[in-house]
C-alpha cells in the first residue's frame, strides 16, 4: 500500500489511526514492539551505522567485504581493505549480495511438494517434520550408496563437515561447477606440480599471478578482468600494472572471443578456436631457437635438446593459428626481453578437446622467462594452514556426470541432496540429467531460493543467506601465503520472525542434526558449526603465528580477544608462511598438440559458426540472474541488459541480412536450439558467434524466470582429452533468422551523443612518451 | 566563538579519472545505485531510453576486426564551476554550494527538465516513474538518501551524504578530514577495482587529486584533460588520457 507524505501526515494526525498505518505497511508485529533502550543490542543505535567484516560468497573466489548495517538491516557492501585477496576492492557481483539477502522470492521455511514434480505446488512444514521425513527416507535406503550429494565447490570447515557426513553415511559427493576448473587445475598441476608439492590434503592448490609487478603480460582466453578465477584480485592487480608512474606494463591477449579482458589489452590477437596452445608452442619455439630463454629451463623443457620443435616455426604454423608469423615472432621476443613477464591461460583456451595441452603449453612459457615463483610471475601457494581443512574442491568431470546419469537410470540412486548448485540449469541437455532425475524417488534441495533444480525437488530445507551465516574460507588460489577468511552474520536471519520451526538454517548445522538423528558420529570437535569454527580459530591462536588485523597472534592475551579480532578484520594471515620448497623443475614440452575437434554441425557453410559461450560479467554462470541490479548491469562490450543476445560480426551480419534485435535461432544440429537477439559488433571474428551464459532459467523468482535463453543447454558433449571435462567451446552452430524482431534492452544510446567539437575527443589518446 | 570548521578554507571537491585504467567493469555503476537508492532500471526503462545511471561507463569502438579496440570511460556529473544547468532552473532547485558541488534540491524541483536539456554531459536524470521496490528489497535502501519521487530531476551528488556524515563525525571527534578516507570517498571510488577514480579536495594541496592535477594538468607532458573543455564549463572532474603505444596523438573518438 502506497502513501504520499500528505496522506501519511493526515493519518498520523489521529492517534487511533497509527496502528492501522503500521499494519497496512506490512511491518511484522514483532518489529514494532516497544523495546526498552536498556535491552537494545549494544551495536543497535538509531541513526548510527556499523560496518561488519564478512566474506562475499558469490564470486568464484571469496572476497573480503564490509557490510554497512543500520538498525538491523544491511545497507551497503564494500571491499574489506584488510582482506589479502581483494584488498578493499569488489565488483558488481559482490555489491549485489544485498539483493540476495532481501530477495523478495526467498524461501522462508521448509517446503514439501504437494503437486506433481515441478508444478510449483508446495506446502510449508516445520524443520522437525522436514528433518524427520528426510531421516526416515535415509534409514529406509536399501544400501547407503543409494544416496548422493551435489554441491558447489565447498571447502574449509564447511567442506570438512560435508565430507565427514558423506563418508559416515556412505554417500557419494559430486561437485558442480558450470565452467569447471578441472582442466585448468590439471594443466597447472602438469606445469608446476612436478615434485608433488602443490597439494593440500589431496587437493591441488592453485598458484597466484603477480600481474601487478609484471612488465609484460601475455594471456590466452582467460577473461580474468571479468569472471575468471579471482576477478577482483586480478582487476586490482591490473590497475597497478597500468600505473604510469611505475613503468606501465604491456599486455597482449590472444583469444577467439573479444572479451572485456581482450578489450583492455594493448594488443588483442584473434586465434582460431582451440589453437591457443599451438600459438604458445610457436612462441616457445622462437624463444628457444633464438636463444632468448632461461638456459636451465630450456634444457629441461626440451629434454636436453632432444625434443624437436622445428615444426613449430611461426612460418609453418601461422595459418593454422590465424596469427601472422611476424607478429608471433615479435611477441616471443618482447615476452622474452621485457621481464618479469607472465603468461596465463584459461577460459575458452582450455575448453576445447585439446584444452589440457593448450593450457599446459601456455603455462610452461613461464619457465622460459624464469617467472615461476618470482616477483611479477607465477606465485606458488603454500598448503592450507589447517591439517584437517581443505581448500575448495574442483568440479566433477563430464564423464562423472554421465556415469551418474547412468546410475540414476539403473535406479542405483534413490536420494539426491543438492546444495548451492544448479545442475539442471548448468549441464548440457545432451547429458540427459534433467530427464534422468525424474526417475529419482527423492530429491532434496538446501537452496534458499527456487532455482531450476530446487523447483524439481520433493523437499526443500532452505539454508541461510551468506550474510546471515557463519563460515570460513581458505581461498584457492590464495594470495601467496597462508590465510583464512572468516565469515560472520552481519544481520540476524531475515526470516527469524517465522520462529524456530520455520525460517532458514545453517547448512552444516542441518547436516549435524541429521547425523545425530541417524545415529552417525561425525567425530567433530563440537555439535554446532559456530563452535567448530571457534575451535578452528583456536588452533590458529595456539600456534601463535601470523596476524589478525595489525596485531600479531602472540600479542593477544586470550583467545576471545583473538576471535574478536579475526571477525573484526575478516581474516587471519601469515605472510611468512609461503611456498618454501625448491622451485619446481619444468616438465618436458608436449611435442605436439592435437588439433581441436568440434561437435555440433559438421558442415562448412556461410551460416555455421564456432560458438564461444562466456560467463556474463554480472550474472556469472547464471547464479546472479535473480538479482535485479545484476540483470540491469550493462554488459561491458555490448551494453546489453536483461536479455540473451548473440554477438556476431558486423560485416557477416550484413551479409546474412541480420540486424540488431533480430531473433535468431541457434541450433547445434542435434535438435537442441536457443533463441537470442542478434547484436552485430565490429570486435568479433566472422567465424565465431558468442552468447552469454546466465539467462534462460525455468524458475528462480520474478527477475529470472522465463527470461532469455540458456546457451549451456545446446552445448555438444565433447570432452577435453585427459580430463574428460566438458569442452564448452567446442560446439559448432547454425544461425537462422526467425523473422521476429524484439528491441534489445541496452544502455548504449540511452543518452544522446556528446557534442564534441571538430578535432575534440571524448577519449583522447597519448603514446605516453 | 569560531569553530574549527569555520576557520579553515572550505573544501572544493573533485575527481581525477584515469581513463587508461578503466576496464569497463560497471562496479562503480552498481555501487552508485546501491548507495543512492536509484530505482532498478527495468527492461522497459532501457527500451524507452530512460534508465537512470548517475555514473555510466561509455564504450567506444575503434577499428574493426581483426584490428579492433574498445575504450571505456566513466562519466558522471562534472560539478562544473560554470554549470550550464544552474542558471536555467526557474526555481533554484540546482545551485552551486560553497564546496564546489553542483547540488540538486529535490523538494524545490518542479520538473521542468531545462537543466537536463542544458547539460552537455547528459548526466541529469528525470524520474519518469514513481520508484518502486518489492517490500523486502526496501530493506536495503540507504536511510541517508532521499528516494526521489516521480517528476523530480536527479543526478550525481559526489555522495554528499558521505561527506556530511564524515564532517559531522570528525567535527564531533575533533579530527581533520583525511584525504582518501573510505568513509568520505564516493561509493564509486571505493568500488573501483583498478583505482581509475580518485576523489578528494582540490583546495588541499596535499590531497591525491591536487597532486595529480599538478602533475597531469600543469605540465605539458601530462595526460590531464577536461571533457568538452571548449564549452567553458570548468568541470571539477579531470580525466587522464588513455595510453596507447601505437597511437598518434590526434587519433579520434
Amino acid at each position: 500500500m502506497e502513501f504520499t507524505r500528505r496522506q501519511f501526515m493526515t493519518l498520523m494526525g489521529g492517534s487511533a489511526a497509527t496502528a492501522v498505518v503500521f499494519q497496512a505497511c506490512g511491518v511484522p508485529p514483532d518489529e514494532i514492539k516497544v523495546q526498552s533502550s536498556i535491552q537494545m543490542p549494544e551495536d543497535l543505535v538509531t541513526g548510527t551505522d556499523n560496518w561488519y567484516a564478512t566474506l562475499d560468497r558469490l564470486n568464484p573466489t571469496s572476497n573480503g567485504i564490509v557490510v554497512r548495517v543500520m538498525e538491523g538491516r544491511a545497507k551497503k557492501i564494500e571491499g574489506n581493505v584488510d582482506y589479502p585477496i581483494n584488498l578493499g576492492k569488489h565488483n558488481v557481483v559482490a555489491e549485489a549480495g544485498l539483493q540476495s539477502l532481501y530477495d523478495p522470492d526467498r524461501i522462508s521455511a521448509p517446503l514439501v511438494r504437494v503437486g506433481d514434480r515441478g508444478s510449483g505446488q508446495w506446502e510449508e512444514i516445520s524443520w522437525t517434520d522436514a528433518l524427520s521425513r528426510l531421516a526416515q527416507r535415509i534409514q529406509g535406503l536399501q544400501s547407503t550408496s543409494g544416496m548422493a550429494m551435489v554441491t558447489d565447490p565447498v571447502g574449509s570447515h564447511l567442506g570438512m563437515v560435508v565430507e565427514r557426513f558423506l563418508t559416515k553415511i556412505g554417500a557419494r559427493h559430486l561437485v558442480f561447477e558450470p565452467l569447471d576448473r578441472v582442466t585448468l587445475s590439471a594443466a597447472m598441476e602438469t606445469a608446476f606440480n612436478h615434485n608433488n608439492q602443490l597439494y593440500s590434503q589431496g587437493r591441488f592448490v592453485m598458484p597466484d599471478f603477480d600481474i601487478e609487478n609484471a612488465e609484460y603480460l601475455l594471456s590466452f582466453g582467460a577473461d580474468f578482468l571479468s569472471t575468471w578465477v579471482s576477478p577482483v584480485r586480478f582487476a586490482r592487480s591490473y590497475g597497478r600494472f597500468r600505473d604510469s608512474d611505475n613503468n606501465r606494463g604491456v599486455f597482449v591477449h590472444a583469444d577467439s572471443r573479444f572479451s572485456v579482458t581482450g578489450a583492455n589489452s594493448d594488443k588483442w590477437l584473434y586465434v582460431n578456436p582451440g589453437r591457443e596452445g599451438l600459438l604458445a608452442q610457436s612462441i616457445a619455439q622462437v624463444i628457444i631457437s633464438e636463444g632468448l630463454g632461461d638456459p636451465e629451463s630450456v634444457r629441461s623443457l626440451t629434454a636436453d635438446g632432444s625434443i624437436d620443435m622445428s615444426h613449430l616455426d611461426p612460418e609453418l604454423v601461422s595459418s593454422e593459428i590465424g596469427v601472422e608469423a611476424g607478429k608471433i615472432r615479435q611477441i616471443a621476443r618482447d615476452f622474452a626481453s621485457h621481464r618479469p613477464s607472465l603468461a596465463i591461460g584459461g577460459g575458452s583456451a582450455g575448453a576445447h578437446t585439446n584444452g589440457l595441452s593448450n593450457l599446459t603449453a601456455i603455462y610452461l612459457l613461464n619457465y622460459l622467462v624464469g617467472s615461476v615463483g618470482k616477483k611479477g610471475g607465477v606465485i606458488l601457494n603454500p598448503e592450507s594452514p589447517f591439517s584437517d581443512v581443505m581448500p575448495a574442491s574442483s568440479g566433477a568431470s563430464l564423464d562423472e556426470w554421465s556415469n551418474f546419469v547412468d546410475e540414476i537410470g539403473r535406479r542405483e540412486v534413490e536420494i539426491l541432496l543438492v546444495r548451492g548448485a544448479d545442475p539442471i540449469y548448468g549441464l548440457p541437455e545432451g547429458v540427459g540429467f534433467k530427464d534422468a532425475i525424474e526417475r529419482l524417488p527423492l530429491i532434496v534441495s538446501f537452496s534458499g531460493r527456487m532455482d531450476d533444480t530446487a523447483s524439481m525437488a520433493d523437499l526443500i530445507l532452505p539454508e541461510h543467506n551468506y550474510l546471515e551465516d557463519w563460515g570460513t574460507d581458505v581461498p584457492n588460489p590464495g594470495p601467496g601465503y597462508q590465510m583464512v577468511g572468516f565469515q560472520q552474520p552481519v544481520v540476524r536471519p531475515f526470516f527469524e520472525h517465522r520462529g524456530i520451526h520455520h525460517g532458514t538454517r545453517n547448512f552444516a548445522d542441518v547436516l549435524m542434526v541429521l547425523s545425530q538423528v541417524l545415529g552417525a558420529d561425525l567425530d567433530l570437535s563440537a555439535d554446532n558449526f559456530l563452535e567448530i569454527l571457534r575451535d578452528g580459530a583456536r588452533k590458529i591462536y595456539e600456534r601463535g603465528r601470523g596476524v589478525a588485523g595489525d596485531k600479531s597472534v602472540g600479542d593477544f592475551t586470550d583467545f576471545p580477544s583473538f576471535w574478536n579480532a579475526v571477525l573484526q578484520n575478516g581474516s587471519w594471515r601469515d605472510e611468512a608462511a609461503r611456498f618454501d620448497s625448491t622451485a619446481p623443475i619444468p616438465p618436458e614440452f608436449p611435442s605436439s598438440i592435437q588439433p581441436p575437434s568440434f561437435g555440433g554441425i559438421d558442415t562448412v557453410a556461410q551460416d555455421v559458426f564456432n560458438l564461444i559461450p562466456f560467463a556474463s560479467a554480472s550474472l556469472s554462470d547464471g547464479s546472479g540472474a535473480h538479482l535485479p541490479w545484476l540483470q540491469a548491469t550493462p554488459d561491458p562490450i555490448t551494453t546489453a541488459t536483461w536479455r540473451t543476445w548473440v554477438e556476431i560480426n558486423i560485416r557477416k551480419a550484413e551479409n546474412l541480412g541480420i540486424k540488431e534485435g533480430d531473433v535468431v535461432k541457434v541450433t547445434n544440429g542435434r535438435g537442441n536450439f536457443v533463441e537470442a537477439l542478434a547484436y552485430p559488433h565490429p570486435g568479433i571474428s566472422p567465424d565465431v558467434v558468442s552468447i552469454p551464459i546466465g539467462q534462460g532459467h525455468s524458475s528462480g523468482g520474478r527477475y529470472s524466470q522465463g527470461r532469455g535463453s540458456n546457451v549451456l543447454s545446446i552445448l555438444d558433449t565433447k570432452r577435453t582429452e585427459g580430463t574428460s571435462a566438458l569442452a564448452w567451446a567446442a560446439t559448432r552452430v547454425k544461425i537462422e533468422k526467425t523473422g521476429r524482431w524484439m528491441r534489445l534492452p541496452r544502455f548504449e544510446n540511452t543518452a544522446p551523443e556528446l557534442a564534441v567539437d571538430e578535432g575534440g575527443h571524448i577519449i583522447p589518446l597519448t603514446s605516453g612518451d | 566563538m569560531v569553530t574549527t570548521q569555520e576557520k579553515k578554507t572550505e573544501e572544493k571537491w573533485g575527481m581525477v579519472i584515469d581513463v587508461d585504467k578503466c576496464i569497463g567493469c560497471q562496479a562503480c555503476v552498481v555501487a552508485c545505485q546501491s548507495e543512492n537508492n536509484i530505482p532498478v532500471n527495468e527492461e522497459e526503462h532501457f527500451n524507452q531510453r530512460r534508465p537512470i545511471q548517475w555514473i555510466r561507463v561509455e564504450r567506444y569502438w575503434e577499428g574493426e576486426f581483426p584490428d579492433v579496440k574498445a575504450r571505456f570511460i566513466p562519466i558522471m556529473c562534472q560539478h562544473c564551476d560554470n554549470a550550464p544547468c544552474e542558471p536555467v532552473c526557474p526555481v533554484f532547485a540546482t545551485y552551486h554550494n560553497s564546496q564546489g558541488l553542483n547540488v540538486q534540491v529535490y523538494n524545490r524541483c518542479i520538473g521542468t527538465r531545462f537543466c537536463a536539456n542544458n547539460c552537455p554531459y547528459h548526466v541529469r536524470f528525470f524520474n519518469f516513474w514513481e520508484p518502486s521496490w518489492p517490500e523486502s528489497l526496501k530493506n536495503q535502501l540507504n536511510p541517508d538518501v532521499t528516494v526521489r519521487s516521480r517528476g523530480i530531476m536527479e543526478k550525481c551528488t559526489f555522495c554528499i551524504q558521505r561527506i556530511r556524515r564524515t564532517e559531522r563525525e570528525s567535527g564531533r571527534d575533533g579530527n581533520e578530514l583525511k584525504d582518501g578516507d573510505r568513509a568520505l570517498n564516493t561509493a564509486c571510488v571505493n568500488a573501483c577495482p583498478t583505482d581509475t577514480l580518485v576523489f578528494g579536495d582540490f583546495n588541499n594541496p596535499e590531497s591525491r587529486v591536487s597532486k595529480l592535477r599538478k602533475k597531469e594538468m600543469d605540465d605539458h607532458h601530462g595526460r590531464g584533460y577536461k571533457m568538452l573543455d571548449e564549452l567553458g564549463t570548468s568541470p571539477n572532474v579531470i580525466y587522464l588520457k588513455k595510453v596507447d603505444k601505437e597511437a598518434k596523438e590526434s587519433s579520434t573518438h
